[in-house]
């Protein structure tokens, strides 16, 4: 953590006086931290006490050799970058040294800025070593958070049905009741509805991420997809007590994707806009052309999302929970799924929000041009 | 006098079919949908037994909960307040928190794994109101 912040140390081991002097000045210069050392043994102790970022070591030197210390440092820290000095006669013992895990070499004489180049190399490398390294912990464990999360996603239903039918079996028969059995097998329909929901969202997650869903690229009118998706969600809307609107242009919205991206995108949106909305409420899509981009606005009349929420919306699985919140049954990767299909389709997701007013998301689009198949591109005359 | 059983879990269904079934066997029951609803049920109807789910979602939440009541000043009265610990995931909080001192603080008197083994989840229960 700490290394983000200090300037990098930089460990010079070398038995030549005018060697590390040299190198410290021009280092120093650079603004980093320098310490030299006249051999090995020393420069080991510095290296472990230190932890430097990069080390400079001669390969000719008394006592423990360069090529031994290169193997010691590692062991301290394999992530050390090791740049080698060495002379003329030595080019073999150079090309060694690399083998055995030094990052470069210098041979002598070299100039300041030949110096200066090789260590800000080595620096940028040792970065992105630690970068990457980085990025590999945190998708470990969020791979592990996503295998805890779903096992317990697929089984707090799956639980919730077996007890069910457990208890009811259990349950004393000539004491049976059958409006608690209906209400129970509701349930378990209900819960079953649950899980295969989720499984359908998992699935759909896996084929934006892996790529497979965008399997064309062809001109979607979203206004006919939009009204389909409607359509389909009247009853539910009804339930809800929700009423649903269009404001549309008067031409058609096309956009370059696949139908079946653009119809997961937005069921997703229209889906929230019902079932985070009040009684009484409205569910408006509106679109428009603008500026080469289809802009569809999804909006609904719930309590809003708060704003320390807001920027978590689009986080997988990620679901407001608490007091006041209305519990919905949901994977968590509805929004998770429409950015990602939104940012295939090079285009952006905003959200707006007040509370008590409600939410509207806005989705910008790059809109469908038609094929270049009048312009000239010579060779007809 | 019928035993009063408290059970703290967020889905609401396995309250429903459990509570039925723990009826049927004359136990009083109590629900509460989350941790701190929970507690406030401890205070106000005063269990003799608790069934806590460590709700995984909000890790801390479920044993906060045997926290509270093994070393709040406002549960000494129902420190002996038998509490079992019912989870879909079998993981004891030894094994939850490896490191962690304050393990002991928070052992449950037992552990469910969930679907509950019906016969010997009623038996344990009784034991430990009797």
């Amino acid at each position: 953590m700490s290394e983000a912040a200090a300037p990098d140390t930089i460990v010079v081991i070398d038995d030549d006086y005018a060697m590390r002097l040299s190198c410290s000045k021009i280092l120093a210069k650079m603004g980093l931290r320098v310490e030299v050392f006249e051999n090995g043994a020393r420069g080991l102790e510095g290296v472990a006490e230190l932890k430097p970022g990069l080390v400079v070591v001669d390969l000719k030197m008394p006592g423990i050799s360069g090529l031994e210390v290169i193997a010691r440092v590692h062991e301290i820290d394999p992530q050390i970058i090791l740049v080698v000095i060495t002379g003329y006669a030595t080019i073999d013992t150079a090309v060694e040294a690399m083998k055995s895990g030094a990052y470069d070499f210098l041979p002598k004489p070299f100039s300041p800025d030949e110096l200066r180049m090789i260590i800000n190399r080595g620096l940028d490398r040792r970065r992105l070593a630690l970068e990457s390294q980085r990025a590999e912990v945190d998708r470990a464990l969020l791979k592990r958070r996503f295998v805890t999360f779903v096992s317990h996603q697929l089984r707090t239903p799956l639980v919730a049905i077996h007890q069910y039918l457990d208890v009811l079996k259990h349950l004393d028969q000539t004491k049976d009741d059958p409006a608690r059995r209906q209400e129970w097998i509701d349930r378990c329909l209900k819960r079953t509805e649950e899980l295969q929901k989720l499984i359908t969202d998992w699935l759909t997650l896996a084929r934006v991420e892996g790529g497979t869903l965008m399997n064309e690229r062809v001109e979607v009118d979203i206004k006919p997809i939009v009204s389909g998706i409607l359509a389909s969600y009247e009853e539910m809307a009804a339930a809800e007590q929700v009423s649903l609107e269009t404001v549309w242009p008067d031409e058609a919205l096309c956009v370059p994707g696949d139908r079946n991206c653009v119809n997961v995108l937005f069921d997703n949106l229209i889906t929230n806009a019902i079932k985070y909305n009040k009684p009484g409420g409205k569910a408006t899509v509106t679109g428009s052309l603008s500026g080469g981009e289809a802009i569809i606005a999804v909006a609904d009349t719930g309590v809003g999302i708060p704003e320390k929420y807001r920027p978590f919306l689009f986080d997988e699985f990620f679901r407001i929970k608490g007091e006041g919140v209305k519990r919905t049954e949901g994977s968590g990767l509805g929004l998770h799924i429409s950015k990602q299909i939104v940012s295939e389709m090079g285009g952006s997701i905003e959200v707006e929000s007040q509370a008590g007013i409600g939410s509207t998301f806005r989705v910008r689009l790059p809109a469908w041009r038609a094929p270049a198949e009048n312009t000239k591109m010579g060779s007809w005359q | 006098m019928a035993a009063r059983v408290l059970l703290i879990d967020d889905d609401r269904d396995f309250r429903v079919s459990v509570r039925s079934l723990l009826e049927t066997r004359g136990y009083e029951v109590l629900e509460a949908g989350s941790g701190h609803e929970g507690l406030r049920q401890v205070l106000e109807h005063k269990p003799d037994v608790i069934l806590l789910d460590v709700m995984m979602e909000t890790s801390v939440e479920g044993y906060g909960v045997t926290h509270a009541l093994k070393y709040g000043d406002e549960y000494a009265e129902h420190r002996h307040v038998p509490i079992f610990v019912v989870s879909s995931i079998e993981e004891s909080p030894d094994e939850r928190f490896p490191m962690s001192a304050e393990v002991e603080m928070i052992r449950p008197d037992g552990y469910f794994t969930k679907p509950l083994d019906i016969a010997r989840f009623l038996e344990i229960l009784e034991k430990a109101v009797s």
